[in-house]
């Protein structure tokens, strides 16, 4: 038998298979994992707001990761439970906030540091947890019946994304308590970006960073 | 410096590819499973496969993100969820106008989101290690603070009221789960989340159902765990 179908034809249809699924859950988590080894190493590239990095930079800095391992652990378990069922699982909550942050955080409170130990090693480790959390949500899939839902995520979100605005005015008032020039940078920062509808966080430190840097 | 760019090039060539195929796959969810976000998906279609629109749209959130991971390393979940999408669907637009064609094709999203992907983390975190020292130092003397009061207490008083805004059941797990994780973890957010989960899923299905049953044997499991580990049952 002679396929005529193109290379194009049979990639396109095997990526709409179900199951492929898998396949891209474990380059994602492979991909979000590494960054977190990225930001353990190099202190830049995890995929996270910093509100929620600065959870594990807390554990980093006091040894104490307990509270972004149960708050991430938190999000992973609402959106695997959820993803099946609606078919679209959210990778904000169950691989940037749960596999990026929650499970390292849960690693390094049990003194595993094995999965960081290199870049490769990290980006294995993030395919195989990816491959454990698609086989769940295949089973789920497969498993769960109709009409059985997850509550909670909407509202969840809800405050999770009101958290987010917090950060501009408590930035803001970091700034003007550590220094006059930052202080004054961060608040010609904040409004400019308000005035031109850019997240204020964003203008505040980089306010902050520009003034303060010139003249501090 | 050779290391990070390497290494960001991986990172973003796998997870951006990846991304974009789950994202072309949301146009054909739930027949089969997808990822990526619904704010995401309604985003997408209200760009309405223009390129331009996709592309300034992504280029917004391009510019936080550069400044968040300039500041503290951090290069925001909108890389993932609105820059590469976005981006890679403007890629694919320019030529073709078929959205049917590009946006929902998830070989050619996956195409464009390795490249954007790898092109778009290689820049962040090049940019984030090169900033002088003295930048970064104001930037952790700024954040320090800041994300510290918004960990605690902000994060947990906005988390509690929202619980108790969902209603009475939902607001008693987040209450008591809140409480009990202040105790043990020293944070009550992780327990107000578990709470919010409990407590609507109890109320959607009853406790009755498997998966509350399941949920609230996983959080018992977790906060026994974490006491164990925390040394908190020496406190007494």
């Amino acid at each position: 038998m002679e396929d005529k179908r193109s290379f194009g034809q049979k990639m396109d249809e095997f990526l709409l298979k179900d199951s492929t699924f898998i396949l891209l859950i474990m380059g994602a988590a492979a991909a979000i994992f590494a960054g977190t080894f990225m930001y353990l190493k190099f202190g830049t590239g995890a995929f996270n707001d910093i509100s929620i990095v600065a959870m594990l930079k807390e554990g980093i800095d006091t040894g104490d990761y307990a509270a972004a391992a149960a708050f991430a652990a938190g999000f992973l378990i609402a959106r695997i439970l959820e993803g099946p069922l609606v078919g679209l699982l959210d990778i904000g909550g169950s691989l940037q906030t749960g596999v990026g942050i929650g499970l390292p955080a849960l690693f390094l409170s049990m003194g595993w540091d094995l999965p960081f130990s290199n870049f490769f090693v990290a980006l294995l480790a993030g395919a195989v947890i990816g491959l454990v959390l698609g086989a769940v949500i295949m089973i789920i899939r497969k498993l769960m019946p109709e009409g059985v839902a997850v509550g909670g995520t909407s509202v969840m979100m809800g405050a999770g994304n009101a958290t987010g605005r917090y950060l501009a005015p408590l930035i803001v008032l970091a700034a003007a308590s550590y220094n006059v020039y930052a202080g004054l940078g961060a608040v010609i920062g904040a409004a400019a970006f308000y005035k031109w509808g850019k997240e204020m966080t964003g203008g505040a430190i980089l306010g902050a960073m520009i003034i303060g840097g010139i003249f501090i | 410096m050779l290391e990070i760019v390497i290494y960001s090039a991986i990172i973003g060539i796998i997870g951006g590819g990846c991304i974009a195929a789950g994202a072309a796959r949301m146009f054909h969810a739930p027949e089969i499973q997808s990822m990526g976000a619904f704010r995401t998906l309604g985003e997408l279609n209200a760009c309405n496969g223009d390129p331009i629109s996709h592309f300034s749209f992504g280029l917004g959130f391009f510019f936080s993100s550069a400044a968040s991971a300039v500041a503290a390393g951090a290069m925001t979940q909108d890389v993932m969820h609105r820059i590469v999408p976005n981006w890679g669907a403007a890629v694919l637009l320019a030529k073709n106008k078929k959205v049917e064609e590009t946006l929902h094709n998830p070989r050619k999203m996956m195409l464009s989101g390795a490249v954007i992907g790898g092109l778009v983390v290689v820049f962040l975190n090049t940019v984030a290690s090169v900033i002088p020292e003295k930048l970064s130092t104001i930037a952790s003397e700024v954040l320090g603070p800041a994300t510290s009061w918004l960990i605690n207490p902000v994060m947990p008083a906005i988390f509690w009221l929202a619980a108790v805004d969902a209603g009475k059941t939902t607001g008693i797990w987040g209450t008591v789960l809140g409480g009990v994780s202040a105790l043990i973890t020293g944070n009550a957010v992780p327990g107000v989340v578990l709470g919010i989960l409990i407590g609507k899923s109890a109320e959607e299905n009853g406790y009755k159902s498997k998966i509350v049953q399941i949920l609230i044997a996983i959080v018992v499991i977790l906060f026994i765990a974490i006491a164990y580990f925390r040394g908190f049952f020496g406190q007494f």
